[in-house]
């Protein structure tokens, strides 16, 4: 089989796949999930979800089981969006002795709930002295924050959360225009600071609070007593009320981000599954065919003994007792995958065996290795292809399943997972479906791409060989 | 001869068997022998402590009676003996169900042997799995009988893109949403369990057992009939080009009798292997989706073990799964031949 061989088969079984639709479907979603891959950085707003999915400190900023951003279309009450902004006006004001900075921030609020907390980032180095006051959009002052010493260093951001930081004024603020008789029965613990910030200064602003739109106006008052100490960049977070495009989950990591970095391990999980049990199938059965006698016999008695074994029981305590990395398990599930193609695959190779070029090469005097791997598998290749493709969503499933257990590979970041710290904090109970829903959504979809693709290829293949 | 063959393949499972549970022993058994270990010392530690209530003894008497009880137990255990023969003690104790001790789930009885613990869950998950394959069967049977009648057209097609949709579907995931959407959005079904807290007793039981199944069965269904319709509908299909229903037609016979007295007998032996087997890649393939449930199956039994480390129910739990899928494969075989005649009355194979 030459090179011009190949590509003249290819172009021929081009031209009838064309004509399947279901297969030309899954080749769309095929090159859809691809593109989820190759552009990851440029789709997520988190691009470093993959390496730090499991890092606390890379997600503070974010709110905690949020819906999506795009829920806001299908409610009447609009709840503040999660954003960052890093246009924050630095000015440097002269002063005989240290460095004193102004950092003016705006955030334009048009939505009907406060969010969860908006948090100010400030970067530099030296000890501080930070004051920060708001000024809301009908032109009332407030004070968040009264001159509180701050550490900055390099590489450490300094947080300043209106929510843990400025809860005892933002309850001054609430009681002073709200009624002594419904303050009283309040504490600081009871209130959330945003929502008292972001409403109107009236009778109500601490039980039944209006949202007051506009532009509200931050200043951050930064003091530092040394020459030394810089203020390099400041910029604000806010956690909305609702968040990405795909929400987020209790631990405050975006989902969406989670599923798009999953979307590479799916893909090489079922790939790599898939080559390597077809390849074992394959040769397996090809040998088995080609060999005959004994040798036939036994291969047959071991191929059935693993035709009997449940594969995701064995699966499920091999990684609770060994707890393998994802290679591992990988090359575990390719160990017990292999047996699919290889009835197929031996009575197939038991028809090329009696071929006449198979006994014409044999008398030109190849080995046989020559004639297994030059003359027999070749032909296999159409085939391999179309079971590969029905392997793929049974590796991702079964990958899935154990990490559903909680026996995943916990350094990378799967659907499985996802779906397992959901199942495990409850989203299900909840009614947070943004956090159920799409990763098992994107296991049956990219289940179904294969499907489609594995069973338009069977269309073509099935049963008939193609020999030459 | 049926017998012979029926013989002949019964051996060939206990054969299977018994070699799989040998390499398992021999895979597991560095941590099965520490789980051992432990549980030794365990009971060596609380009969000291029961002779220590009863009379004081010297520390070297500790010592003595600790290190003598440990050598009996270890004994008693074959931790002594070569790697080997430990393993192949190892092999005929799980062949003989004898499964040790838990760590720390118990049977409904509060027992803590491992074989009582797993087997009381056996029938449940048998239960679940005989009633959906049923229900599967018939739909699949009936509607894979109305795609064959008319081959590509909407139902043909619509109902064969649903297969592929729910081909990479884990039945799990399909599970939570129907409990997020019939328990807790319109709260029509119990979210888990197999029977409410108090039981009820007599036929009331069993409805409630019913009830509670409802949402299992619906998400095994729901999982499984695209499938087997979409088998059915092949073989069927592939019978219905044969010359003996050309003639069938061409005698005149009605359709109702070339369909369902001739097509389906033909049909039967590989529509009944179809549902079988797709029965046992449900058993090797989702089975844990007892767990989202709490169904307290097999499968939940996993969740169970793996969740309190406990080693000894989860090699238990293994073996008689493997049993069951072995018998499972054994029983299939034993049906087709007996529906096949060609291996019934022994002709040459």
């Amino acid at each position: 089989m030459t090179f011009k061989d190949m590509r003249r088969g290819l172009g021929e079984f081009w031209s009838e796949f064309r004509k399947v639709k279901s297969g030309i479907v899954g080749l769309v979603l095929f090159a859809f999930f691809l593109i989820l891959v190759i552009f990851e950085p440029l789709l997520v707003p988190f691009p470093e979800a993959s390496s730090r999915w499991n890092d606390m400190a890379y997600w503070q900023d974010n709110p905690s089981g949020v819906p999506p951003a795009w829920m806001n279309a299908f409610t009447d009450q609009k709840r503040a969006i999660s954003v960052r902004d890093e246009n924050a006006h630095i000015t440097e004001n002269e002063i005989t002795r240290g460095r004193m900075y102004e950092v003016v921030y705006s955030y334009d609020y048009q939505y009907d709930v406060a969010p969860r907390d908006m948090i100010f980032h400030l970067v530099g180095d030296g000890t501080a002295q930070v004051m920060l006051t708001m000024t809301s959009p009908d032109g009332i002052n407030v004070i968040l924050m009264r001159s509180t010493t701050v550490r900055l260093s390099e590489g450490i951001n300094v947080r300043l959360s209106l929510d843990n930081d400025t809860r005892d004024n933002a309850f001054r603020f609430g009681t002073t225009h709200e009624d002594r008789a419904v303050s009283g029965r309040l504490t600081q613990q009871l209130i959330r600071p945003t929502d008292v910030y972001f409403s109107k200064a009236q009778f109500g602003i601490m039980n039944r609070p209006e949202a007051l739109k506009g532009t509200y106006t931050f200043t951050a008052q930064v003091f530092f007593s040394s020459d030394q100490s810089r203020l390099d960049e400041s910029f604000y977070v806010v956690a909305g009320r609702v968040s990405g495009f795909l929400g987020t989950d209790i631990r405050k990591r975006d989902i969406w981000s989670g599923i798009v970095a999953g979307t590479k391990w799916a893909l090489l999980i079922g790939m790599l599954t898939a080559l390597m049990a077809v390849g074992i199938g394959v040769i397996y059965g090809v040998m088995g065919a080609y060999l005959g006698g004994w040798k036939d016999a036994l291969m047959q008695r071991i191929f059935e003994i693993f035709l009997s074994i449940p594969i995701l029981p064995i699966l499920i305590v091999l990684s609770a007792v060994f707890r393998p990395s994802i290679w591992i398990l990988i090359l575990l599930m390719s160990m017990f995958f292999w047996t699919g193609p290889v009835k197929t695959v031996r009575s197939i190779g038991l028809q090329i065996k009696e071929e006449t070029f198979i006994e014409a090469s044999k008398a030109l005097g190849a080995s046989s290795w020559r004639l297994i791997f030059k003359h027999m598998i070749p032909l296999l290749i159409p085939y391999s292809f179309a079971s590969m493709a029905l392997y793929i969503p049974q590796a991702i499933v079964f990958e899935a399943s154990v990490s559903l257990l909680g026996l995943g590979d916990r350094t990378i970041v799967t659907w499985g997972q996802i779906l397992q710290d959901a199942w495990r904090s409850g989203a299900v109970l909840n009614s947070q479906w943004w956090w159920v829903v799409p990763p098992g959504m994107f296991v049956a979809i990219m289940g179904m791409t294969f499907a489609f693709i594995g069973f338009a290829m069977d269309k073509i293949l099935h049963p008939k060989l193609r020999t030459r | 001869m049926y017998w012979k063959y029926a013989v002949r393949r019964i051996l060939n499972g206990i054969l299977s068997y018994i070699i799989i549970i040998f390499i398992l022993s021999a895979l597991f058994n560095t941590v099965m022998e520490e789980t051992a270990r432990t549980q030794i010392e365990e009971t060596v530690r609380g009969e000291l402590m029961g002779i220590q209530q009863a009379r004081q003894m010297t520390a070297e008497e500790i010592q003595n009676y600790y290190r003598e009880r440990l050598d009996f137990f270890g004994k008693q255990y074959m931790l002594d003996r070569p790697v080997f023969e430990r393993i192949l003690f190892r092999t005929w104790n799980t062949l003989t169900f004898r499964f040790g001790r838990s760590t720390s789930i118990r049977s409904a009885q509060g027992e803590r042997d491992v074989f009582t613990i797993v087997w009381e869950v056996v029938p449940r998950t048998v239960s679940l799995f005989t009633v959906a394959m049923a229900i599967n069967i018939m739909i699949g049977l009936w509607l894979g009988i109305r795609k064959a009648r008319k081959p590509g057209k909407t139902l043909d097609k619509s109902t064969s893109i649903a297969t592929m949709i729910v081909f990479g579907m884990p039945a799990w995931w399909l599970g939570m949403m129907l409990i997020m959407l019939f328990s807790y959005t319109l709260r029509l079904f119990p979210s888990g369990g197999m029977v409410s807290t108090p039981p009820p007793t007599g036929i009331h039981y069993f409805l409630d057992m019913l009830y509670h199944m409802a949402l299992p069965l619906m998400t095994l269904v729901l999982i499984g009939f695209w499938g087997s319709a979409f088998l059915t509908r092949n073989i069927v299909l592939s019978i219905l080009q044969e010359d003996f229903i050309m003639s069938a037609r061409a005698r005149g016979l009605p359709e109702r009798k070339v369909m369902y007295g001739h097509t389906l007998r033909t049909a039967a032996p590989p529509v009944v292997t179809m549902a079988l087997l797709s029965l046992l890649a449900t058993v090797a393939g989702s089975i844990i989706f007892e767990g989202i449930f709490s169904w307290p199956g097999l499968g939940n039994l996993y969740w169970v073990a793996v969740s309190q480390n406990d080693i000894p129910v989860l090699m238990g739990n293994l073996s008689l799964t493997v049993g069951l899928y072995i018998s499972g494969l054994v029983i299939l075989d034993l049906i087709y031949g007996f529906l096949d005649p060609r291996i019934k009355v022994g002709g040459r194979r």
